[in-house]
């Protein structure tokens, strides 16, 4: 059953368009993330959703409700604020059970309630703490436990983890999670973190430029990202042009050739061409076995820059005028020549038709 | 005794030992001392003037003392009592007056969205740009037309127009410094505008709203050329008094009265010592 329906959205912030054309269903207990990079209209989405920001055109539907222009406390979403929003002048159990108070609940039933959640996100004892004396990631806690109090249709949750701290982060990213699977809510969580929202989420939806340009599963979009801006924004952030005739291939020491199994089209059709570090495989001149069929994208060059990375070395290797990132097991010295191959299927290839312009459908290969 | 002696001494060693962080110490003191006289001086020929009950030209201090006046001034039957109660009653009308007007206009001229929100803030400002007994003597005459002069609700509005510049102004500073995000949270949990305005809003501009009664409340009390003007001589308010008693040559009832009218303020000073935030007035500019 559908829980959320959003269809054709816009939103403005006076005469400046944020949202436009925004397309999205969530399935009831399911858990959509929001990526896209700061500034691109997540929060603004979220705040659409609750009725903090107007909406100029297109419908929301929460079940089989319209809620488009309903005022916000008539929507039964709940948002765990990016700054928690936590009111200082009430303790731990009154903000958890405001918005249970405010539906005339009985006093009993919201002090069992307020004890459950509080249970629930482990913070039991700390019920007549004043929130201003609590930490971070307790903060947070109480933000979640608050918008789950009344049962929310859906919640929705604005960068919960961006002001925590990485291990505390880590943490509290995995008890969202579970929590989410525990209780079944709705709920939509926007990040700009693209690993936050491939571990998190059931489904992810891409935002840019206030559009949603992708949604599918976390594999559908990392393997299958349909944009150039999705390929580069899920990591894939090598990136050649076709045609390289200017690009400083010419010398004999760097050369590159890409081998399409498929379809024998001309390789100097205008193109873009993206991947992974970790997809590269490297291998110096001396054990050039390793490539061992003509497939993919083969580059050679010499390595410029090493850099240590904990499990790995982050290579950087200079190709004509290229600099491609490499992650390999071992350090090795500069200036090795070296040769990188890039299999088929590790390729995101883009047809060059209208320059920059990222929106636009391409063919995937 | 042997022991005690030679702490003495060695103590005494000690001190001569810092002697010059004594000296720098008693320069610090005597400063102090100069500059509280200066403070305290009219104070104290004040608080003389209060328990002396003849005092003439020449003496420097009084020839008789006694707390006879005291009695005089707290009987209850006497002039004093009565303006004591009176200029309490104004003052706390006037504060119910000024928060009755500023929390709702407070509240709606901290958001930016308001129009003309500049012009409103200055407009209750107009009324101090011009010389005080201007405006007043203006006032009464159009409270005569309306018989407002020498009643107790004419000299509450007079107090009150006075009293609304600070009010406003510091309700618009302390509803500004509170975060509309509590507000929104406010509502996305299910309360209406009015329930989130008493909950959260209020809440936390109380400290600004109270330091803003303490104002007002002080102003009123403190009043004096409305009230003359507007009020005299059917109303007749503390300063009013003193004001009468000083022209008496009632130097007694004039002090103790201005000592009363001291008490208040010296309190709540210390009150909103307490209660303003700095954060807050610096919010009024954005
Ligand atoms: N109150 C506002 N008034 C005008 N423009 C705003 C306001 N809030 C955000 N914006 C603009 O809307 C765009 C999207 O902002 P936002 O939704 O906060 O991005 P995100 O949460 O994805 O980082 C930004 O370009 C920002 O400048
Ligand atoms: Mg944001």
């Amino acid at each position: 059953m559908t829980r959320l329906h959003i269809e054709n959205l816009q939103a403005k912030y006076g005469e400046k368009l944020i949202l436009n054309n925004i397309n999205l269903s969530v399935e009831e207990g399911e858990m959509i993330a929001l990526l896209g990079p700061s500034g691109c209209g997540k929060t603004t989405l979220l705040n659409a959703l609750c009725g903090f920001v107007p909406i100029s055109q297109g419908d929301i539907f929460s079940g089989d409700r319209v809620i488009t222009h309903l005022p916000a406390e008539k929507r039964n979403i709940t948002m765990v604020f990016q700054s928690y929003a936590l009111w200082p002048h009430m303790t731990v159990a009154e903000n958890i059970g405001y918005g249970l108070k405010v539906r005339k609940v009985k006093r009993a039933e919201i002090q069992s309630r307020v004890n459950e959640l509080l249970r629930i996100v482990k913070l039991d004892n700390l019920q007549d703490e004043k929130v201003t004396a609590l930490s971070g990631g307790q903060r947070q806690r109480v933000a979640l436990a608050r918008a789950l109090a009344i049962r929310p249709d859906v919640l929705v949750l604005d960068e919960p983890l961006s002001n925590l701290d990485a291990k505390v982060r880590l943490n509290v990213r995995h008890e969202i999670k579970a929590l989410q699977k525990q209780l079944g809510f709705t709920s939509l969580i926007v990040t700009h973190d693209q690993e936050e929202a491939l571990v998190m989420a059931d489904k992810i939806a891409v935002l840019h430029k206030g559009e949603i340009v992708q949604v599918g599963t976390p594999e559908e979009i990392y393997n299958k990202p349909n944009s150039p801006f999705v390929a580069d924004f899920m990591g894939a952030e090598n990136r050649i042009e076709w045609p390289t005739e200017k690009d400083g291939f010419s010398d004999s020491s760097h050369k590159i050739t890409l081998h399409q199994s498929s379809n024998n089209e001309p390789s100097n059709q205008p193109k873009q061409v993206y991947f992974r570090s970790e997809n590269v495989i490297l291998s110096t001149r001396q054990t050039n076995s390793k490539i061992q069929k003509e497939e993919g994208l083969i580059l050679t060059g010499h390595i410029e820059q090493s850099a240590f990375f904990g499990s790995n070395y982050r290579i950087s290797v200079r190709c004509g005028m290229h600099i491609i990132q490499v992650d390999h097991t071992s350090d090795l010295p500069m200036n090795t020549p070296v040769s990188l191959q890039v299999p088929n299927h590790a390729l995101y290839i883009y047809d060059n038709i209208v320059e920059n312009k990222v929106h636009q459908k391409s063919t995937v290969v | 005794m042997m022991d005690s002696k030679s702490t003495l001494t060695t103590s005494f060693m000690l001190k001569l030992k810092h002697a010059p962080t004594h000296i720098s110490f008693w320069i610090q003191c005597s400063f102090v001392v100069i500059f509280a006289l200066m403070l305290i001086g009219p104070i104290t020929n004040l608080l003389l003037w209060t328990v002396a009950e003849t005092w003439y030209f020449p003496h420097a201090l009084p020839s008789q003392w006694g707390f006879k006046y005291w009695q005089q001034v707290f009987n209850p039957y006497s002039d004093v009592s009565g303006s004591l109660l009176t200029s309490l009653l104004i003052a706390i009308l006037t504060v119910c007056v000024c928060l009755l007007v500023s929390i709702p206009a407070g509240y709606a001229l901290s958001k930016r969205s308001m129009p003309f929100r500049v012009f409103w803030m200055i407009l209750f400002l107009i009324p101090q740009a011009f010389p005080n007994l201007t405006v007043y003597m203006n006032i009464a005459r159009l409270f005569y037309e309306f018989n407002l002069n020498g009643t107790l609700l004419g000299v509450v509005m007079v107090h009150s127009v006075h009293g609304l510049m600070f009010s406003i102004w510091i309700c618009v500073a302390a509803f500004s410094a509170t975060d509309p995000m509590l507000e929104n949270a406010s509502r996305n949990l299910g309360a209406g505008p009015l329930y989130t305005f008493f909950h959260i809003v209020l809440p936390q501009a109380a400290p600004g709203i109270i330091a803003s009664c303490i104002f007002v409340f002080l102003e009123s009390l403190d009043e004096f050329t409305g009230t003359f003007f507007v009020g005299a001589p059917d109303i007749s308010t503390l300063p009013l008094l003193l004001y009468t008693a000083s022209m008496e040559g009632n130097y007694q009832i004039a002090s103790i009265t201005a000592l009363i009218l001291l008490v208040p303020s010296i309190l709540f000073m210390l009150i909103i010592n307490k209660f303003m935030k700095p954060e807050m007035l610096s919010k009024l500019g954005k």
